[in-house]
């Protein structure tokens, strides 16, 4: 276990590197490039404040920011996992010539997606002021729930790279799993909207747990409640221990699947 | 300092090789469930034993599917070893394929640093030598265009000026060589021939048995995963022309 963080410490130059460099490649040949990443989120949250203001009316004060945190967490849940799923495959030119540490590609594309992030974060901004909305003292809480979100995209980020060598399907099935988690995560309705033994589950998923302490800090202007740190960081400590168990037993032989 | 650059201590690896044929839709339904019947084992290595001094020149020669590349693989970290254990002494560059890993998207001068850096060499050392690096590989005009616009000659001169120029104690060079002209190899050659000088490894695979007896100090004949002779570079080649002619006798009589 010492040995991987050592030599992820002796490169970590190479993780900046990376995700700047994954970057670029990303938005080669587009005239809008990076700007993409912005529109996106907007466009998605375009289409859910139309659907759920007008159609549903959701009687949510501040929808449109309580809309937009939730996808700007979720979005980066979102990309740094997908990202990370082919960064492996993706390097294997490089992979097959030289060695480097294994967790590289993955923890890099987390950083890639934290960059687009960074970006996302101005857009809210940008609406917070349209919207007129005086944000509590309590968003200066929001980095923290972040840096948490950051663990777990790492911690599903490292085994989803290596399966993904071996088994295609990782790819298929996580795709599957990250829509239907957009549904079953409180971005666009609110959690106690849910039925009482639907909520009894989903309260173990850490990104539920996540969007909502994001909710209170942003617009409650309230602490998150003891019972989402703890179901928050106790999921997000089994996921990324397992993922770790997972990481180190594939990591070693992972290069000769690729060809 | 020990007197070895490379230690190669009773390595072995296998490799399990998946068979694709299917003869019937039934086969090809089930056989995700019964992967294992399609399957064999390959010995690609077979307890590999070597040391490589300093300023030594170390040949290696034998047959396609010999386990050549895969012994150069497990000595550059990139496979594990089954059972077994390799010792280096420094730090060691690989020139195994086109390049070194480039990425084809990025230029010239973005792949220097990202290969380098990865082989763990400090960004500022590579800085200091990016110059010298795209001269030698005459490369000037081409510095800052994508590798992807390269040939398969520049590409090999470029990984090649790299992996001289950040000067590593070990250099590994699989028969890559032959696709540059006739004076970039020359450059090679006496590349190769200053770093044995300064007390320098090099390891390198060639089927030019002309330039194994040239350079090389020691050679190995490696066949089937198994080191079948190990000394000097006229013995090993002799080893591998008499496997050579019992395998085209064998050809002949079974043509016949």
């Amino acid at each position: 276990m010492t040995t991987i963080r050592e030599e992820m410490w002796k490169f970590k130059g190479i993780l900046f590197n990376f995700a700047i460099s994954d970057l670029k490649i990303r938005y080669r040949n587009s005239i809008l490039g990076i700007f993409w990443s912005l529109i996106e989120p907007l466009l998605i949250l375009g289409v859910l404040f139309v659907v759920f203001s007008t159609m549903f009316k959701f009687e949510i004060p501040n929808f449109p920011i309580y809309l937009l945190v939730g996808i700007v967490c979720y979005n980066f849940f979102k990309n740094g996992t997908t990202f990370a799923l082919n960064s492996l495959t993706n390097r294997s030119a490089l992979m097959t010539q030289i060695y480097f540490p294994r967790a590289i590609p993955p923890i890099s594309s987390g950083i890639t997606a934290a960059l687009i992030l960074i970006l996302e974060i101005v857009v809210l901004a940008f609406f917070i002021v349209i919207f007129q909305f005086a944000p509590p003292i309590t968003i200066l809480l929001l980095p923290l729930v972040l840096g948490l979100l950051f663990v777990l995209v790492i911690g599903i980020s490292l085994p989803l790279s290596v399966l993904n060598v071996k088994y295609k399907d990782t790819e298929f099935l996580w795709q599957v799993i990250v829509s239907a988690g957009f549904f079953l995560t409180p971005i666009f309705y609110q959690f106690d909207m849910m039925p009482a033994q639907v909520q009894n589950v989903l309260q173990f998923s850490p990104m539920v747990q996540i969007v909502t302490m994001a909710h209170h800090v942003v617009l409650y202007g309230t602490l998150p409640t003891i019972n989402s740190i703890l179901f928050a960081v106790g999921s997000i400590s089994v996921i990324t221990t397992v993922g770790y168990l997972i990481f180190r037993k594939y990591q070693a032989k992972v290069v000769e699947e690729m060809w | 300092m020990p007197e070895y650059a490379v230690s190669v201590k009773h390595v072995s690896k296998k490799f399990k090789l998946y068979h694709e044929k299917r003869d019937t839709i039934f086969e090809a339904a089930t056989s995700f469930f019964q992967k294992k019947l399609h399957s064999e084992i390959l010995q690609a290595l077979d307890d590999i034993s070597f040391d490589v001094k300093r300023g030594e020149i170390f040949g290696i020669v034998g047959p396609n599917g010999g386990g050549k590349s895969t012994l150069l693989r497990i000595i550059s970290k990139i496979y594990a070893p089954d059972s077994g254990s390799v010792d280096v002494k420094g730090t060691i560059i690989p020139i195994l394929a086109l390049g070194l890993g480039f990425h084809p998207e990025l230029t010239a001068i973005t792949n220097i640093y990202q290969s380098s850096i990865l082989l763990g060499f400090p960004k500022h050392e590579i800085s200091k030598r990016v110059d010298d690096i795209i001269k030698f590989a005459e490369l000037e005009k081409f510095a800052d265009t994508k590798v992807k616009n390269f040939s398969n000659g520049m590409q090999m001169r470029l990984a090649f000026a790299t992996s001289v120029l950040v000067d590593p104690d070990i250099l590994i060079v699989d028969e890559v060589l032959a696709v540059g002209d006739i004076r970039f190899q020359k450059k090679c050659a006496e590349t190769i021939l200053s770093f044995k000088k300064r007390g320098k490894a090099v390891i390198f695979v060639s089927h030019g048995m002309d330039v194994i007896q040239e350079f090389a100090d020691r050679a190995m004949f490696l066949n089937n995963g198994k080191a079948e002779k190990i000394g000097s570079p006229a013995d090993a080649i002799a080893a591998y022309g008499d496997f050579c002619r019992a395998r085209d006798k064998l050809d002949d009589s079974s043509n016949k």
